[in-house]
Formats: structure tokens, C-alpha cells, sequence
């Protein structure tokens, strides 16, 4: 039996984005109730809902709202709408589907944390989508949604769509917050943290769309049917999307805990690989989440999971917690893009490396330079110039760019690095194969073009000739 | 005082401060660019992280956390215990300074900031040797930011130093980030040049050679260069300076720290404003007129001659007709001499408080940096001394409304002032004096007037202390030579003196200030700022 359609239940209905069609499916019942709760029972409910933040990190909405200082004057809600994450367009669909249901959310979200300004930053090139959530934002104000004494409940709300202007790094909690502001969207360092000190100095939630639209349903079907979903951590519905050389790419929506293979496969989801092809590698959770394996490796014999070795890990299923027996960092954005058997490992570095280098807001060090580091390698094993030891190398300058922990104000680098390791680690074969069939002498002859000095002076391998005295080892040595 | 145990070494420290600036305090040479006392915490250098102990959040087992903290970003907490000499953290320095200089041009050999560069010394001492990057480096553009700053795009490590500075001391904001990633470049907006009043900073608080002073670009290696703690006589406010200099002479000042006046800063007129010492136009040899006639006298006779004039004349009147004007350019020690001379001749004789420029209104800038509206460092001094020695005072608008009636007969005037200072009606009002002394660093109107004129020093070639604006007394030290030809001021009003009883014939600013001390306590103690910890920058 097809799973029903909760989150993406307006998808396809014909005029799904008015006011009027979204009530005649219940819209705004959810809201209605909670209304009627304390704000402090709506956090405890969510906090028993166990939802966690679709964004990407996973962490439980209703205790990021229990952080709040319980003695504030001010609160703010951000809703994170800057969905930029390589292969990811769930928002992007709910949005564009079902904009009342979003905004039923934020006025859940904002009643549970007393919030009376709410912001809706949106990613800048979303453009026909801000005409569409502006449109139903007039229209529930019209309707009594947002304003003052909502339904009747003495409860005050004003909602405003920010628009960015188009960086990755806005889609970071005090990333957007600083873009909000106006400012250059750098994350700030933390502690303090947004719920004490966000926007403009006051108390902040930030959550990710998807997030606030699972709370109408949460309130309108109940707790229970939402605990009955999902695996043992990871609880609810979850808009997963797949991209790529599949027979039906697009979003789709089902219970937390989807397997990979099955979002490629199942003809529910992805339908299977175009023209019979098998799969290469696959990107679970937007790129920064790292690499699974595909089916051209053989399944291990036991069906045990063995990140370090060469097997099929399309099993891998897609929910906070069994991602990471797979070397994965997290779920992310449970978008999965899929790279075919004919397609070159190291033009998926390449990508991959590029859009992490651009993102990169360029504050850390380690993540401004490492980032563009990794991408001039990458691009200099793509055209056939790669030596044996820069596999090492990326694998190193990962390490030092710092993965979970970080070393850096926010995760950028940790899921720039995560991606370019895992490529590496674990289709190391295929980089070795394309290593050896270069022509022998294709590194020395591209480095002594593009980086005179790294050819003259002795500071790679490559040309072995002894350090000239003087240099700063022989200096040390010396006892200086 | 809270107490934190640094690589298993017992600190006690001030509260309220970051694990850094405890560790630096406390002689630890942690590499760091971002984080500067002055200025807002961003920790997005990444290069002081620290292992710090922590509970273990499941077993509540206190061990190194898993994870590095910026040291400038930790505050310090009673009974903390972090390390900075651990292998991670020596890994993660070295791997951190690595990545910055993948795209740096490592051009030391032309570059001004060789010898002081963070960017150096952290290399050497923390980073790798060597460079595994074997591709193209980016060139990040070289710009002209403002009429003082070079901007060499290429070497910056983008600490935001500057950035922060305009944003919240200068309170002007010109500078900003922009573009991402490696290709982030500090930047104008076009048409608004860095041109606030404190922008000179900027290059002081960078820590590589990224922002340059026009002023001193390609004029000395720095290792050539001695720096000498002295006070800015730019204004009032008593800021403390380095004057950085050689047997060439001064080749820039930078502000030494200072925290009961300016901090960490100093204002451009202070930073530039001291190029008047090098105006060839300088009075270089001392003069007499014999006769009507200009004639070059030897400094030792000098006294000797003075001493005969003025006593000639304050003998006939009991010192009515006698006056000395103490310039507030002049340091204490310098205006004791002199008042102590002529009091020595009269005690009738008048003390003139000299001429006190003013330009403006003062000027308060974020966090308490003032650039005062007296564009003179010792008005407080001179006062002190006049008031101290009694007997007839006048300001200096009396002083000429009084000479104009032709009270007096003997003048000792001095001045030292950077710009042209006497004005057509002062010397119509000195013309009937019999005897005027003019003690300045520039030729004027009154040369023509002068029975002697006297080439004075300036304060680069002097010693001696200042009492700024608020009463606060600071030593200056001599940093060159005075100009050939030219005899400091104070040891030529030593001289005139007679010199000190018991002492040699030298003079020593921190002799007088003993022998001042007696009478006046306030100079006794003379305020020096504590030197920065050594690996502050």
C-alpha cells in the first residue's frame, strides 16, 4: 500500500497554493489547536514528537525552543528557506506546492516560543517562489493568521519574507542571521548561541522549513501516528529527493528510514537507473554528507557494514542514526544524487571540490584555503597531471580542515572535507587506475608550467634534488 | 583572581579576560592574528586553538575534550586546564600556517614588514618549512585604499583586524570583505577611500605586510631601525609613541600601548604630523645682534652673554620689566630651567604662559580614543611650574596686551611650535622691547626684533616629561641627535642656570626631575606604561 502523502498531499492538486484549497484539507486546524495549548505544552509535544530539524544537522526542534531564556522580552523566528545544498529541492517543492503549510508551522513555531516577528529568509534565486509565499502570506493575513489577536487568541505574529542573495553559507543558522541583519553572511562564533543572543541581539529559533511544516500534522493527526513512523531515533515523515541518471527523479515523500537503494529502485521512487545502468556512487544527503558506494561493488558476503572495504552500500537506510555506520556525516538533506557507472570518479571530485571552494565565505583559514586547495588538486588529477601521493594529500588536507569536531566557526569545512575524503577513501581504486594509465611525466610537466617556483625549488618529490644548504631544516638542525 | 593551569603550569590571572590574553600575559607565545585586545573577538584565524579538560558529557569523566577551542574566544574560568603544547595543537598550528601561505606571493625580500611580520615568525616557528602546494597561487590585486595605505591583497591573511578597527574605534567603516573563499579580498567602496583621522592604525595592527604606509614604504629594513619611547607633543592628550629611528634619523612613529591614554592607538597627526623636524628650514646656529647686524655666537658664550643682558636690566627695575614666555611645547624640566633663571634674576619678573594652540573641539572616538582640540603636549606642565614659582603671571594675550603698552624691556620668548605661530599685532606689541630672547625651531616675524635668537630642538632630539591634559606626567626619551648646529633645550637652559648643585654639567632629564621632585611631588613618579607582553601584537 502506497504511503500517504502527508507533507506533499497538495502536491499536483490542481491551485494548490491558495488559502482556500489548503483548507479544504484541513489546513490550519493544526494551528487552531495549538492555539488553544500553552505555548510551554506545544515545546513539551514537540520535544515527545522527538522532530528533529530537517536542515540537516538533526537536532530536536523542541529542544533547540527549550533553550530559549524562559525570562525574555524579545524572541524572533527565523525560518531557514535558504535551501541550497547541492541535489536538494524539497523545500523548494513544499513551498511552491504548499505555502500555507509552512506558514501554518511558523505560526505554531512562533505561539510555542511566544515569538511576534517571524522571518522567512529566503534564498535569493528563489524568485517565482517569493511571489508564491508572498502571495500566501497576504492572503493569511487577510485571513486572520498573521496580525494581531490571531484567531482569537490574543496572540500576535508578524511574518516577513528576507530575501538572500544567494550564499551557501546563509543557509548556516548565524550565517542567515548576520545576511538578516544585513551584514555579510559570516557565521558568528558560538557560544552565544542564536536561542540567547540571535537577531539583532534577542532571542532566536531558526528552523528549517521542512521542520516547521511536519507541526501542523504533528497537532492534527497526533502524537501517536507520528511516533509510528520512522525508526527508532529518527521519527516522522521525511520529503526525500533523488537526482540524476534515475528513471524518475524528482521528491518524493516516506517514512524516515527509506533505504537508499530503495529511493533509487523502488518504482514508488527514483524507478531505477536510466538504460539499465548500475550505480557508481551515490550522495545520500546533499553533497557535504559524503559518498556511498553504488552496486557495481559486490554486497558483502555477511551484509555486514565495512566502510574501509570495497562493498555495495546502497543498504545504507536514510535516517539520523544509520548514516554513520557508513563513514556518512549525518542524514543532511536526504536528497541523494546519483553518479552512474560510466561517469569519472574524478569529475565528481572536480564538482564537488569547485562547489566547496566557491562557497566558502572565506573567514576560517582552514576552510578559505583548504577549500580551494582541494579544488586545485582535484582539477590537476582531472587533467591527467595527479601524482600518487596527492590521494594522501586531499586525504590530509580534509584532516586538517577539520572534521567533527571542527576547527572552524561553523560546519562549512567539515562538510566541505567529509565529501572530498570519503571520494577519495573510498573509491581509491579508481583514482589509482587513472594515476597509473596518466603518461609518466604528465604531474612534472603541468607543475613546472603552472608553479615555476614549486619546480625550481626542491619542495616536491617529484624533482629530487638535496636541500641547498641554508634552508630553514638545516638551519634548525644546526642548533640556530 | 581566578587561576588556570596552562601546560601544566599554575596562572593566576585577571577575570573577565580570554584563555589568550592570560597565556600571553603570561609569557606563552601563542601564534594568533585575528584576536587584538583593542578590538572585538571574531576567532576566525583558527591559530590559537587550545585542548581544553572537560567533563565527559555521558560519564562526566573530566578529560582533554575532542575538540579545540580559540584560546581568544575561551574565557578564563577558575581551575580550567587547557595546553597549547600538545601534539594536536602543535599539528593543527602547523597545518593552519601551511594554508596560509599557500597563496602568499613570499615576497620578504621587498616586502616593508619583513623582520616584523607575524606571518614570518609563526612559519619559522610553528609552520612546515616547506610548501606541498605545486599549483598556481591565486593573485589577490594590490590597491591604493586611501592617501596613507597600500593594500597588497596578496599577502593579507584576512584577520579583519582593520576591518574591525574602522568599524569600531574610527566608528567610519570603509573597509569590508568582499567576494568568498580564497578569493576574499579586504576593499574600499569606490569613491570612499580609507581617509578617517586614526587610519594609520590599520598598518600597525596588521599583522603580515598586507597594509603598508605610504610613509614608510621601501624606507628602512625594520632591523635597522631602534625604537624610542617617547610622547606625541601632537596634542594634549599625552599619547605615548615608539620613535622608530636611526643614525639616519626618524623614520616613523607608531603608538606605544598605553592604557590610561590612548590604548593601542594614536591619531594620524600624531603619527604624521612630526615631518616639521625635518623642514630644511630649521634654525641651525645661534645669533646675536651687534649693531644692528646679525652675527653667529659660540652656544657656550651664550649663556654668559644672557646672563649679562637680563641681569643688566632686571637690576635697574627689580625684574618689573622682565618676562619669560614658557611655551607649552617645552617639557617640564625645560620650563623649570628657565623659570628658575628668571626668577633667579627678579623676583618681580613675569612668567608668561605661552602661546596655546587650539584647533577644534576635542574629538571622542569609540571606546574613549580622544584627539584633543590643544595642539600642544605640556599646557598643564608649563601651568604647574608658573604656578608653582609664584610671584607675577600672565597668559599670553596679557602678556602682548601688556607689551604693546611697553611694560617690558627684557623677553625671553620661546616657542618650538610646528607651524608659524606669531601673527603681525604679536610683533608690533614686542617692538619696544629692548631685549628679546626668540627661542624657536623656525625663522618668524620676530626676527627682525630679536636682539638673540636661539635654534631650539625638537622633541625627538630632546628629553624630558610632558603632563598631558588630564595632570598625568610621562616621560619622553631623546631619540636622535639634534640637528648639527642646534644644543638640546634642556641642557642649554641648564647651562643658563648654572647647572645643579652637586651634578656635572650635563644635563639629565631624570636628574632635574629629582631636583623638581623636591619641590613639586607630582614629577616624582613619572607614569610609564607597561610594556605589551612580548608576544602581543
Amino acid at each position: 500500500m502506497p504511503y500517504e502523502r502527508v507533507l506533499m498531499r497538495n502536491v499536483g492538486v490542481p491551485n494548490s497554493t491558495s488559502l482556500a484549497t489548503y483548507q479544504a484539507s484541513g489546513g490550519y486546524a493544526g494551528a487552531a489547536r495549538a492555539l488553544q495549548m500553552k505555548p510551554e505544552e506545544l515545546v513539551e509535544l514537540v520535544k515527545k514528537a522527538n522532530l528533529r530539524g530537517r536542515g540537516g544537522a538533526g537536532f530536536p526542534a523542541g529542544v533547540k525552543w527549550s533553550f530559549l531564556p524562559p525570562d525574555r522580552k524579545v524572541t524572533y523566528l527565523c525560518v531557514n528557506a535558504d535551501e541550497s545544498e547541492p541535489p536538494t529541492f524539497s523545500n523548494r517543492v513544499l513551498m511552491e506546492h504548499d505555502p500555507h503549510m509552512l506558514l501554518e508551522g511558523v505560526l505554531i513555531a512562533g505561539y510555542a516560543t511566544r515569538t511576534n516577528v517571524a522571518y522567512i529568509y529566503m534564498r535569493g534565486e528563489f524568485t517565482e517562489l517569493f511571489h508564491i509565499m508572498q502571495r500566501a502570506v497576504d492572503e493569511a493575513y487577510a485571513a486572520g493568521y498573521f496580525g494581531r489577536n490571531i484567531l482569537g487568541s490574543g496572540y500576535d505574529l508578524e511574518c516577513y519574507i528576507h530575501r538572500g542573495a544567494g550564499a551557501y553559507v546563509c543557509g548556516e543558522e548565524t550565517g542567515l542571521i548576520e545576511s538578516l541583519e544585513g551584514k555579510r553572511g559570516w557565521p558568528r562564533i558560538k557560544p552565544p548561541f542564536p536561542a540567547v543572543q540571535g537577531v539583532f541581539g534577542q532571542p532566536t529559533v531558526v528552523n528549517n522549513v521542512e521542520t516547521l511544516a511536519c507541526l501542523p500534522h504533528i497537532l492534527t493527526r497526533g502524537l501517536d501516528w507520528w511516533l509510528s513512523l520512522g525508526t527508532e531515533n529518527s521519527k516522522g515523515t521525511k520529503m526525500y529527493c533523488i537526482s540524476g541518471p534515475v528513471n524518475r527523479p524528482g521528491c518524493y515523500e516516506a517514512p524516515l528510514g527509506l533505504s537508499c537503494r530503495e529511493l533509487i529502485y523502488s518504482p514508488e521512487f527514483g524507478g531505477g537507473m536510466r538504460d539499465g545502468k548500475k550505480v557508481k556512487a551515490v550522495f545520500p544527503g546533499g553533497i557535504s554528507m559524503g559518498v556511498l558506494r553504488g552496486d557495481v561493488f559486490p554486497r558483502a558476503a555477511d551484509g555486514s557494514v565495512d566502510p574501509s572495504r570495497d562493498y555495495d552500500e546502497l543498504d545504507c537506510r536514510l535516517d539520523f542514526d544509520d548514516v554513520r555506520r557508513y563513514d556518512l556525516l549525518g542524514l543532511g538533506t536526504a536528497a541523494a544524487v546519483v553518479v552512474p557507472e560510466d561517469a569519472d570518479i574524478r569529475d565528481v571530485l572536480v564538482n564537488v571540490a569547485r562547489f566547496f571552494a566557491e562557497e566558502s565565505c572565506g573567514q576560517c583559514t582552514q576552510c578559505r584555503e583548504g577549500t580551494s586547495w582541494m579544488y586545485k588538486i582535484a582539477r590537476r588529477i582531472r587533467a591527467g597531471a595527479g601524482r600518487p601521493e596527492d590521494l594522501d594529500l586531499l586525504v590530509e588536507v580534509t584532516g586538517n580542515m577539520g572534521m567533527m569536531p571542527g576547527l572552524s566557526i561553523c560546519g562549512l569545512p567539515d562538510g566541505a572535507a567529509w565529501p572530498i575524503r570519503t571520494l577519495v577513501q573510498k573509491f581509491r581504486a579508481e583514482f589509482e587506475r587513472h594515476l597509473a594509465a596518466q603518461e609518466p611525466d604528465a604531474a612534472a610537466r603541468l607543475i613546472r608550467q603552472t608553479n615555476p617556483a614549486a619546480w625550481e625549488l626542491p619542495i616536491w618529490a617529484g624533482r629530487r634534488r638535496p636541500p641547498t644548504a641554508g634552508t630553514m631544516p638545516e638551519l634548525h638542525r644546526a642548533g640556530r | 583572581m581566578p587561576k588556570i593551569i596552562i601546560d601544566g603550569r599554575e596562572v593566576e590571572c585577571r577575570a573577565g579576560i580570554s584563555v589568550l590574553q592570560a597565556a600571553l600575559e603570561a609569557g606563552w607565545d601563542i601564534p594568533h592574528y585575528c584576536y587584538h585586545p583593542g578590538l572585538s573577538v571574531v576567532a576566525s584565524c583558527r591559530l590559537c586553538l587550545m585542548e581544553m579538560k572537560m567533563p565527559h558529557p555521558q560519564t562526566g569523566e573530566v578529560g582533554w575534550a575532542p575538540k579545540l577551542f580559540p584560546a581568544c574566544q575561551t574565557p578564563v574560568k577558575d581551575g580550567m586546564e587547557v595546553r597549547f603544547d600538545s601534539p594536536r595543537v602543535r599539528a593543527s598550528q602547523a597545518a593552519t600556517l601551511e594554508y596560509y601561505l599557500l597563496n602568499h606571493p613570499l615576497d620578504c625580500p621587498v616586502c616593508d614588514k619583513a623582520g616584523e611580520c607575524c606571518l614570518q615568525d609563526y612559519s619559522e616557528r610553528f609552520g612546515r618549512p616547506t610548501s606541498r602546494m605545486v599549483e598556481e597561487k591565486h593573485k589577490n590585486p594590490k590597491k591604493d585604499i586611501g592617501p596613507h595605505t597600500l593594500l597588497y591583497q596578496d599577502r593579507c591573511v584576512l584577520c579583519t583586524r582593520c576591518v574591525r578597527f574602522c568599524d569600531e574605534i574610527a566608528g567610519t567603516g570603509e573597509l569590508r570583505v568582499v567576494n568568498r573563499g580564497s578569493r576574499a579580498e579586504i576593499d574600499v567602496f569606490p569613491g570612499l577611500p580609507l581617509a578617517n583621522e586614526l587610519q594609520g592604525n590599520v598598518v600597525d595592527l596588521c599583522p603580515v605586510g598586507a597594509l603598508l604606509s605610504k610613509d614608510f614604504l621601501f624606507r628602512q629594513r625594520v632591523w635597522f631601525l631602534r625604537s624610542v619611547r617617547s610622547v606625541s607633543p601632537a596634542d594634549s592628550s599625552g599619547a605615548t609613541i615608539w620613535i622608530d629611528c636611526n643614525s639616519q634619523g626618524v623614520h616613523r612613529v607608531r603608538p606605544r600601548f598605553n592604557p590610561r591614554v590612548n590604548q593601542w592607538w594614536l591619531s594620524d597627526e600624531a603619527r604624521f604630523g612630526w615631518k616639521y623636524i625635518l623642514r630644511d628650514d630649521r634654525l641651525n646656529e645661534p645669533r646675536l645682534r651687534r649693531g644692528g647686524v646679525w652675527e653667529p655666537i659660540r652656544w657656550d658664550e651664550l649663556p654668559e652673554v644672557l646672563r649679562y643682558r637680563f641681569g643688566r636690566i632686571a637690576t635697574s627695575d627689580h625684574g618689573a620689566g622682565t618676562a619669560a614666555v614658557l611655551s607649552p611645547m617645552m617639557s617640564c624640566e625645560e620650563a623649570w630651567l628657565l623659570a628658575r633663571f628668571v626668577r633667579g634674576l627678579a623676583p618681580q619678573a613675569t612668567l608668561v604662559r605661552g602661546y596655546v594652540p587650539v584647533r577644534g573641539t576635542d574629538k571622542t572616538f569609540g571606546t574613549g580614543f580622544v584627539i584633543r582640540a590643544e595642539k600642544c603636549p605640556n599646557r598643564r606642565g608649563i601651568e604647574r611650574i608658573i604656578a608653582h614659582s609664584g610671584g607675577n603671571t600672565l597668559e599670553f594675550d596679557e602678556f602682548i596686551a601688556a607689551a604693546g603698552e611697553g611694560r617690558f624691556k627684557a623677553v625671553y620668548l620661546v616657542g618650538g611650535y610646528p607651524e608659524e605661530w606669531i601673527a603681525k599685532e604679536h610683533h608690533k606689541a614686542l617692538a619696544g622691547v629692548e631685549l628679546l630672547v626668540v627661542h624657536d625651531l623656525f625663522g618668524s616675524l620676530l626676527d627682525e626684533l630679536a636682539t638673540v635668537r636661539i635654534p631650539a630642538a625638537s622633541f625627538a632630539e630632546r628629553e624630558g616629561c610632558f603632563m598631558n591634559c588630564d595632570g598625568l606626567v610621562q616621560p619622553f626619551e631623546q631619540a636622535i641627535e639634534p640637528l648639527e648646529g642646534v644644543r638640546s633645550d634642556g641642557q642649554f637652559f641648564y647651562e643658563l642656570v648654572g647647572g645643579l648643585p652637586g651634578a656635572d654639567g650635563l644635563f639629565r632629564a631624570a636628574a632635574v626631575r629629582a631636583a623638581m621632585a623636591a619641590e613639586l611631588p607630582e614629577f616624582a613618579e613619572p607614569y610609564v606604561p607597561p610594556d605589551l607582553p612580548p608576544h602581543a601584537h
